[in-house]
């Protein structure tokens, strides 16, 4: 695998990671674990943000591997 | 009562009296057996005594019978009201506990006192699980009889405080699923609706009607026990997985921030490493 594509099954598995927190976040009652939940899920969508750059970056860096 | 039978007598007075014992020690309380005190045993002794002549005795006269009683009820029920009120009347009605050990030393006064022999105390401890008495800190004779332990600092079973763990609170589980019915109260308790327990069922791959209980978490995770034990069921993954995979992605981050050669994206990585560590660091206790 290139680096583009290391980074790119990265950022879907931080997009899903992202999901699923959201989605425990809901699903609980106790609002510690929901904002303990939602922060991180917050972090995430930072990472997520910053890696999707990062892919479009490699892909000009390295464009025969897109 | 001269024109009804016997037989019809007894019955009438069986079937009066047993709802009439039932209602009074209904009303004197939830009180388990082993928190009653002397008086309240004999009291108990007394209302059934009362009630078991009154039965069978024909020549008793039954609204005698049942003013006694209805006395036997009212005094006591009056002085728990009373003691309920006043922390003096409690002390003497109830009784307050005596200090067994203090400090760690035997307090032989007050076992004497209480006509407690060693051989009880060292029973009583044993009961606890204490078989040393030098383990004890602190140890009470309550009014009910019942012996309370505190053990020195260091025989204490170790909690997640002494060893400076952060746990998530948990709730109380509910029991959504009992003999394969759906229980709609408990769901409501946590916000859950059917739709939900369904998905939940469907995605265990078993039926309502196989579940013998099934409980929900505040978390809304379900664990069932299915009639059928034959069948396996996956336990919940779900929260392992997403702390497998969080902790996964950070670990290749650090890995692509050593293997890249420009500053900008070596910066990118390592920051976003640390923001994923961050936010490991934060939902852990709750993904345990």
């Amino acid at each position: 695998m290139t680096v583009g594509a290391n980074v790119k099954s990265s950022y879907f598995s931080i997009k899903s990671a992202e999901a699923s927190l959201e989605q425990l976040a809901i699903k609980s009652n106790n609002k510690e674990t929901k904002k303990a939940l939602y922060d991180a899920q917050n972090l995430l969508s930072q990472v997520k943000e910053d890696l999707k750059k990062q892919i479009q970056f490699l892909a000009r860096e390295e464009p025969q591997y897109k | 009562m001269p024109d009804i039978p016997d037989w019809m007598n007894i019955l009438l007075r069986s079937i009066t009296l047993v709802f009439t014992l039932f209602l009074l020690t209904k009303l004197l309380g939830k009180k388990h057996i082993s928190q009653l005190s002397i008086f309240d045993y004999i009291n108990g002794f007394v209302l059934g005594g009362i009630g078991a002549i009154l039965t069978v005795h024909q020549d008793v006269n039954f609204w005698y019978g049942l003013m006694a009683m209805l006395v036997w009820f009212i005094i006591p029920f009056t002085i728990d009201y009373i003691a309920l009120k006043s922390k003096t009347v409690r002390d003497f009605v109830q009784g307050k506990s005596t200090v067994i050990i203090q400090d760690g030393k035997i307090m032989e006064d007050n076992l004497k006192k209480e006509l407690f022999s060693t051989d009880d105390l060292l029973v009583h401890l044993r009961e606890k699980d204490i078989f040393h008495v030098a383990d004890v800190e602190f140890a009470l004779l309550e009014p009910t009889g019942k012996f309370s332990v505190l053990p020195k600092t260091d025989s204490r079973p170790l909690t997640a405080k002494d060893l400076n763990l952060k746990l998530a609170p948990k709730k109380e589980p509910q029991t959504v699923i009992m003999d394969g019915k759906m229980l709609l109260e408990p769901l409501a308790n946590l916000n859950l609706n059917p739709a939900w327990l369904e998905t939940e069922l469907a995605k265990l791959n078993v039926t309502i009607e196989n579940v013998f209980l099934g409980q929900a978490d505040s978390d809304g995770q379900l664990t069932v026990d299915l009639y059928d034990d034959m069948l396996s069921i996956p336990s919940p993954t779900e929260k392992p997985l997403l702390l497998a995979t969080l902790k996964k992605v950070q670990a290749d981050l650090e890995l692509y921030a050593l293997e890249t050669e420009n500053q900008h994206s070596k910066q990118l990585y390592q920051v976003n490493a640390a923001k994923i560590e961050q936010a490991i660091e934060l939902v852990d206790p709750y993904l345990k």
